[in-house]
C-alpha cells in the first residue's frame, strides 16, 4: 500500500469510528436511568436562570445504593433532539449539575455522571451566560465533591463540556465512544481552517476513547459486542451497570478524606500519559 | 500617618529571602517603529514600549508579551523567573505535515520561551506573588500539556512559599495538536487552583486580548478576582464558531470585556496604566488578615 492511500484508509477508519460512535441506537442517558437506576426523581433547574434540558439528573437507586445520577441527553428522535439541544448543555445544565453534586454531598450520595455531549453549546445566550464560567465552576466543584463520583463516557464525550462531568474518581465510557478535546469538525476549522477536512482531523487526533484510556483520563473500557451498542443497547447498559456498582463498592469502602486526595493527585498528573502508537 | 505594617501573604512576610530583589531583568526594547492597529499612528517602539504598549493617542491595548508583562507588574528588581524542568510532550506522535514536536521547537525559537508560561517570583506593593503569565505568541498561548504543567507548578509554588498567585490570561484554547491531553489541561490547572484557594492564598486573573476555550473555562475564571483590560475579547467559543451554529448575526461588543462586565462576568475593566496598581491594592486588602 503506497502512501497516499495508507492516508485515506486511516482517515476512512478514524471517521467510521466518529459516525459508529453517533449511531442514534446507542444508549442515550435517559435509556441507561431507566434500565439501570430504580426510583429515580428528575429533578430540575438552575435555581439562577432556567432549566436546561440538555442535562437531567436527580436521585435513584442504583442496587441497593442511593445515587445522585446527572446526564446529558441526546435525545432519540426529532423532537427530543430539539427539547435536549442534541446534548450540548448551556450554562444552566452545568449549574444544575453543580447544585445536583452539592446536594448529593448533603446527603453523603454518590455521585454517577453520565456523559454524552458532542460539545458545550456555542451560542449567544451561553455567552453571555458565562459557558466558561460554569464549565470551570463545574471542574472546582467536582474536584472538592466530599462524596465519590463515577464518570461513564456513553458515545460522545466532547470539549470541556464533557469534562465538566467527567471530573471523577473512576472515569468508565463504552468501547466505541469517543472522547475529544472537540468534535473533529471543530478541530479541522481550526487546524485546517476548513471544518470539511473532519476525515483528516479525526485521523490525526484519534478520538476514541483508546487514547483517552492510553493518556489515563479514562479508567475502564466497556466492551461492545459486535457490530457495537447500537445493536446491544440493553446488553451494554446492564455491564455498564455491573461496572458502576463495582467502582462505586471500591470508592465507598474507602475513607472519604483518601478519595478526595487520589481525586486531587490524579488530576494534578492529567493528561501524562502517551497514546499508543496509531 | 503612619502605615500598618507590611502586608503578610499566608505563613510568610515580605522580609522572607525568597522575596529579596533578584537582578532586575529588562525585555528586548524593540528597535525601529510600531503602528498602533488602532489608529496607525506610528512610534518609536521603545516609547511605545514605555507606555506599556498602550497608544497615547486612542488607547488601544496592544498584545504585550508574557516576560514584558512580568516587568510591567512586578516591583523593580523583584523580578526572577523560574525555568521549571518539564519534558518535552507529544502524547499523540502528531503530524500534519510538520511534526509537532517541531512546531514547539520553532516557537520557542522565534519567542526565547520555554513553554506558554513565563513564571516568576515577584514581589507586588512588596506582596509576595508568583506571576504566570501567558505568551500569545507561543502557539497562540494554547493550552498543552507542559503548559498545563508550569501553570499547576506555579500553584505549588505559590503554595510552598505562601505567596499570592497572579495569572496573565491569554489563549486561543486548547493544543489540538495533543488532543485529549490538551482538554486533561483543564483538570490539571484546576487542581492547582484548588491547591491555591485551600492554603488560603489570593489568586487574581487578568484576561487580556484574545482569551478563549479550556483557558477561559477553567483556571482564567476560577479566581478570587478577574480583572479584564478594555476591549479584550474573551469567551469560551469564538465568534466565527458561534455565527455559523447559530446563523444570528452577533451582537455589538459581542464577548468584549465590556460584554463581560455588563453580564457580571468579571469583577473591572481595568487600563492597563492602571493594572499594577489596582492588583496590589487587592493583595494588600486581602493579606491584611485584621
Ligand atoms: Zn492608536
Amino acid at each position: 500500500m503506497n502512501v497516499s492511500t495508507d492516508t485515506a484508509e486511516r482517515e476512512r477508519i478514524a471517521i467510521e469510528a466518529v459516525e459508529l460512535a453517533r449511531n442514534p441506537g446507542r444508549p442515550r442517558t435517559l435509556q441507561v436511568i431507566a434500565e439501570a437506576f430504580t426510583e429515580w426523581t428528575e429533578l430540575r433547574g438552575d435555581r439562577l436562570f432556567g432549566d436546561d434540558r440538555a442535562v437531567v439528573g436527580g436521585p435513584a437507586l442504583l442496587g441497593s445504593r442511593w445515587v445522585m445520577v446527572i446526564g446529558q441527553e441526546k435525545g432519540t428522535d426529532a423532537l427530543s433532539r430539539a427539547v435536549h439541544n442534541f446534548g450540548m448543555p448551556h450554562p444552566e445544565g452545568y449549574r444544575k449539575a453543580q447544585r445536583l453534586m452539592r446536594t448529593a454531598e448533603k446527603f453523603g450520595m454518590p455521585v454517577v455522571c453520565l456523559v454524552d455531549t458532542p460539545a458545550a453549546h456555542a451560542g449567544i445566550g451561553a455567552e453571555e451566560r458565562g459557558q466558561a464560567w460554569a464549565i470551570a465552576q463545574s471542574l472546582i466543584t467536582m474536584l472538592e465533591l466530599r462524596v465519590p463520583v463515577v464518570s461513564a463516557v456513553l458515545s460522545e464525550g466532547g470539549s470541556g463540556g464533557a469534562l465538566a462531568l467527567a471530573l471523577a474518581d473512576r472515569v468508565l465510557a463504552l468501547e466505541n465512544a469517543v472522547y475529544t478535546v472537540a468534535p473533529p469538525e471543530t478541530c479541522a476549522a481550526i487546524l485546517y481552517r476548513d471544518a470539511g477536512q473532519r476525515a483528516r482531523a479525526a485521523a490525526a487526533l484519534r478520538p476514541g476513547v483508546a487514547t483517552a484510556y492510553d493518556i489515563g483520563l479514562v479508567d475502564e473500557l466497556i466492551p461492545e459486542p459486535m457490530p457495537g451498542a447500537h445493536a446491544h443497547a440493553s446488553l451494554c447498559v446492564a455491564a455498564l451497570r455491573g461496572a458502576l456498582i463495582r467502582h462505586l463498592d471500591e470508592l465507598c469502602a474507602k475513607d472519604i478524606d483518601v478519595v478526595l486526595e487520589e481525586r486531587t493527585r490524579r488530576y494534578r498528573r492529567a493528561g501524562d500519559g502517551v497514546a499508543a502508537p496509531a | 500617618m503612619d502605615r500598618p505594617n507590611l502586608p503578610v501573604i499566608g505563613r510568610r512576610n515580605a522580609a522572607h529571602p525568597l522575596a529579596a530583589p533578584g537582578p532586575k531583568l529588562r525585555p528586548v526594547a524593540p528597535a525601529g517603529t510600531v503602528e498602533c492597529r488602532g489608529c496607525g499612528r506610528r512610534f518609536v517602539a521603545a516609547r511605545f514600549e514605555k507606555h506599556l504598549r498602550v497608544c497615547p493617542d486612542c488607547g488601544r491595548h496592544a498584545v504585550v508579551p508574557a516576560l514584558n508583562r512580568a516587568v510591567q507588574l512586578a516591583d523593580s528588581a523583584t523580578l526572577k523567573v523560574v525555568r521549571f524542568e518539564i519534558g518535552d510532550r507529544d502524547p499523540l506522535g502528531f503530524d500534519d505535515g510538520v511534526p509537532y514536536p517541531s512546531r514547539v521547537a520553532e516557537a520557542r525559537q522565534r519567542t526565547k520561551l520555554q513553554e506558554t508560561f513565563v513564571v516568576a517570583r515577584a514581589a507586588m506593593g512588596t506582596v509576595p506573588v508568583v506571576l504566570a503569565c501567558m505568551d500569545f505568541g507561543f502557539l497562540g498561548g494554547s493550552l498543552g500539556s507542559a503548559a498545563g504543567e508550569q501553570f499547576a507548578r506555579a500553584c505549588d509554588l505559590a503554595v510552598a512559599e505562601g505567596r499570592a498567585l497572579v495569572a496573565v490570561c491569554t489563549s486561543g484554547g486548547a493544543r489540538m495538536q495533543e488532543g485529549i491531553a490538551s482538554l486533561a489541561q483543564m483538570a490539571r490547572c484546576s487542581a492547582g487552583v484548588v491547591a491555591v484557594a485551600r492554603a488560603g492564598l489570593p489568586y487574581i486573573s487578568i484576561l487580556t486580548d484574545p482569551c478563549f476555550g479550556g483557558v477561559t473555562a477553567s483556571f482564567a475564571a476560577q479566581a478570587d478576582v478577574i480583572l479584564a483590560e478594555p476591549h479584550a475579547r474573551i469567551g469560551f467559543a469564538g465568534g466565527r464558531v458561534i455565527e455559523q451554529a447559530s446563523h444570528d448575526r452577533l451582537p455589538d461588543g459581542f464577548q468584549t470585556s465590556e460584554f463581560l462586565l455588563a453580564h457580571g462576568m468579571v469583577d473591572a475593566v481595568v487600563d492597563r496604566g492602571v493594572l499594577r496598581e489596582t492588583i496590589v491594592r487587592l493583595l494588600i486588602g486581602f493579606s491584611a488578615r485584621s
